[in-house]
């Protein structure tokens, strides 16, 4: 008979087992539960559903490949949206990876949509150094990128020629896995009142909430469950939408592991 | 099928032979992404960084002043000589100077007098008994959280009471964190599955 | 001398950087501009430093013939492939150094990262024991967001959102208000130590 004591000694072979299969299997049977969207993602929608068309904004790829499965379907669906809107798109990136990143998906999105590369939509490379970059760009984007990443000047960038720091810019959009965010809401929000909106992580979503109140940030995304919520929002269900069920009992098993972990500590406890 | 999904999906189950334990087939790939990621970095800084800012600056514009910003940064190389590693503090000291200065303002605007507003400004609009509750929450445990990280005073007594509040609003602060580190790490695997399964093994469609 | 230049760099441009967000004239913001690109140039530098130091490292490994010195020259390979084949064949979307970032970098370093997910759990399994008060408060407060901001927790009892969400807009986010506002203070008393040469630990011994 299993006893309460001995369910306290799973092996973690057996757990990592478990884990992988509760991921699997909703996988292969792909089943859909309703998602209720957020707040703070339907804040993020509703802002860049507004936009005039033709309006520039910034997306900053500010993550690296270790993260890609969480980042690249928020960033898609982020994307998707704002080349729908026929939004003019500035790509950057401030970490390493993020650049080359950055540069596949603008590219492949961009191409669903059919739109030309210099005029719609540019994609400028990585700088190091945030906090220099964030403040460079507030007075002169040309100086901190003096090309883009295919080698193009600035100046010789249709789009680029009506851009030329912030001020021309509605919104920023940061897709991180870290703390640069925080540098977007310090710098370009703080010092040149940007629109701010961090794509993140889940690891780092309860950092942003302080921020939603003052407005610092117009809203978030954060995690798959929210990169599955602007799926929906869009009507274009992806990765994130088939990831939510696999989510879903993973976090049922995880917590069926607690439960069981302290039911076998309150019984050996109580024995003492 | 292309020889990448292949060698992905080899690379990807090297990894996760590390969950039976540490094997060669692990520290392979493990030395090997560390390599990888490096020359990634070498060909991405010098692509982006090291020829429009150092290179075309200087031997396309002409732009001599650059010279500057170069001579002090090639210095940091005498970090890998001992006698002459204090030759790579100049650079250091601007660059720690530069974010110091950058920061106060910074910091100032978004983490102390925005955040206090956003505390008090609600009080402003209270429109329900729930919004006046969480107005009235939000306020006193931020005072009872600051006073916890004042550690000039033994945090007994009435003091102690309050600062007893503050470790509750931040244990809850660090358990919702942990549910979504949990959703984070999940959410990787996830990816990893639906690779395997999808691109490889190609048992989801 | 050797400490003093640095210390008045150090004062020099971070009280510039403080002065100029107050007076942002034409000349100021010029300035501004060239002290921002200085420090992006000097960053690449700190880069490069770095790499150069990880390839000595590994150099010293395989010439001493250490233990286990086959992944240092595996990674010394690595390094040497990439970088090549990048500046040979460029970084376009068939080269072959797209090739290893798609195929090889990307999906181990992603791996990598997903192996936390199973020692996550069988941490949690394990280690989250409600073994006082504030204990069983961390607890639930994880488990009511695990089930909260998924969406089987809301087919399940449509109250497991809501209660979620108010946790994370109301007692969670007051916290890291009082963690960012106490960073806040640290940040603005470093930097102003930094800054007039009281703190001078960066510029290490001698």
């Amino acid at each position: 008979m299993i006893s309460l004591r001995s369910l306290g000694n799973i092996d973690r072979k057996i757990i990592f087992a478990a884990l992988f299969l509760s991921v699997s299997i909703p996988l292969i049977f792909d089943f859909r539960l309703p998602n209720r969207i957020t707040k703070e993602v339907r804040a993020v929608y509703d802002f860049i559903d507004r936009l005039p068309p033709e309006s520039a904004v910034l997306v900053s790829f500010d993550h690296d490949t270790a993260t890609l499965p969480e980042m690249s379907p928020m960033a898609r669906a982020l994307l998707r949206h704002l080349f729908n809107r026929r939004l003019r798109v500035i790509g950057l990136a401030l970490r390493a990876e993020g650049s080359s990143i950055g540069n596949g998906l603008v590219h492949a999105v961009a191409a669903e949509y059919n739109l030309q590369e210099g005029m719609d939509y540019v994609f400028l490379g990585f700088r190091p150094e945030i906090t220099s970059a964030i403040l460079g760009m507030g007075e002169n984007i040309a100086r901190v990128f003096p090309k883009d990443f295919r080698g193009v000047p600035l100046d010789e960038i249709p789009l680029m020629q009506t851009v030329k720091n912030y001020r021309q810019i509605e919104l920023i959009i940061s897709i991180a896995d870290d703390d640069t965010p925080n540098y977007w809401i310090n710098y370009a929000n703080a010092r040149y009142h940007e629109a701010v909106v961090p794509a993140v992580t889940a690891v780092m979503a309860t950092t942003y909430y302080p921020f939603l109140q003052e407005k610092q940030i117009i809203g978030m995304v954060p995690g798959l469950k929210a990169a599955a919520e602007y799926e929906q929002l869009i009507g274009r269900p992806g990765d994130a939408s088939v990831g939510m069920s696999a989510q879903s009992i993973a976090h049922l098993l995880i917590l069926l592991l607690i439960l069981i972990g302290n039911l076998s500590y309150l019984s050996a406890r109580r024995r003492r | 099928m292309d020889s990448g999904i292949w060698i992905a999906a080899g690379l990807t189950l090297a990894i996760y032979s590390f969950l039976y334990r540490d094997n060669p087939a692990y520290k392979f790939a493990e030395h090997l992404l560390v390599g990888i990621s490096v020359g990634y970095l070498i060909v991405i800084a010098f692509k982006d960084t090291v020829v429009p800012k150092i290179i075309d600056p200087l031997f396309v514009h002409r732009q001599w002043l650059v010279l500057v910003p170069v001579i002090i940064g090639v210095l940091m190389f005498s970090r890998f000589v001992s006698k002459i590693a204090w030759l790579s503090r100049p650079a250091l000291a601007i660059y720690i100077g530069f974010g110091a200065g950058a920061a106060i303002p910074a910091n100032m605007q978004a983490n102390i007098l925005a955040q206090i507003r956003a505390t008090v400004s609600p009080f402003a609009g209270i429109d329900s008994i729930g919004g006046a509750i969480n107005a009235v929450l939000i306020a006193a445990g931020l005072i009872c959280t600051l006073l916890y990280f004042y550690f000039s005073k033994k945090h007994e007594g009435v003091f102690g009471k309050f600062t007893r509040t503050g470790i509750y609003f931040l244990m809850i602060f660090f358990g919702a964190t942990f549910g979504f580190t949990v959703m984070a790490r999940i959410s990787l695997l996830i990816g990893r599955a639906g690779f395997l399964l999808r691109d490889w093994l190609n048992i989801i469609k | 001398m050797r400490r003093q230049i640095p210390v008045i760099l150090c004062f020099g441009f971070g009280a510039f950087m403080l002065a100029q967000f107050f007076v942002p004239s034409r000349l100021s913001i010029e300035a501004y501009e060239m002290v921002v690109d200085w420090t992006q140039t000097i960053y690449v530098f700190a880069l490069l430093v770095g790499v150069a130091g990880m390839i000595k490292y590994h150099s010293e490994k395989i010439s001493g013939k250490k233990a286990g010195y086959f992944y240092n020259l595996v990674t010394l390979i690595a390094v040497i492939v990439m970088a090549a084949s990048g500046f040979i064949w460029g970084r376009g979307e068939s080269s072959p150094f797209d090739w290893f970032f798609t195929y090889m970098q990307a999906p181990m370093q992603a791996t990598v990262f997903s192996l936390l997910s199973f020692f996550v759990a069988s941490a949690a399994y394990r280690g989250f024991r409600a073994r006082n008060f504030e204990a069983v408060l961390l607890l639930l407060a994880a488990a009511l967001v695990m089930i909260g901001r998924v969406p089987i927790g809301d087919y399940i009892w449509s109250g497991f959102p809501k209660i979620a969400n108010w946790i994370l807009d109301v007692p969670s986010m007051t916290a890291r208000r009082g963690i960012f506002i106490g960073i806040g203070l640290g940040t603005i008393a470093t930097a102003l130590r930094v800054i007039l040469g009281v703190e001078r630990t960066y510029l290490g011994k001698g």
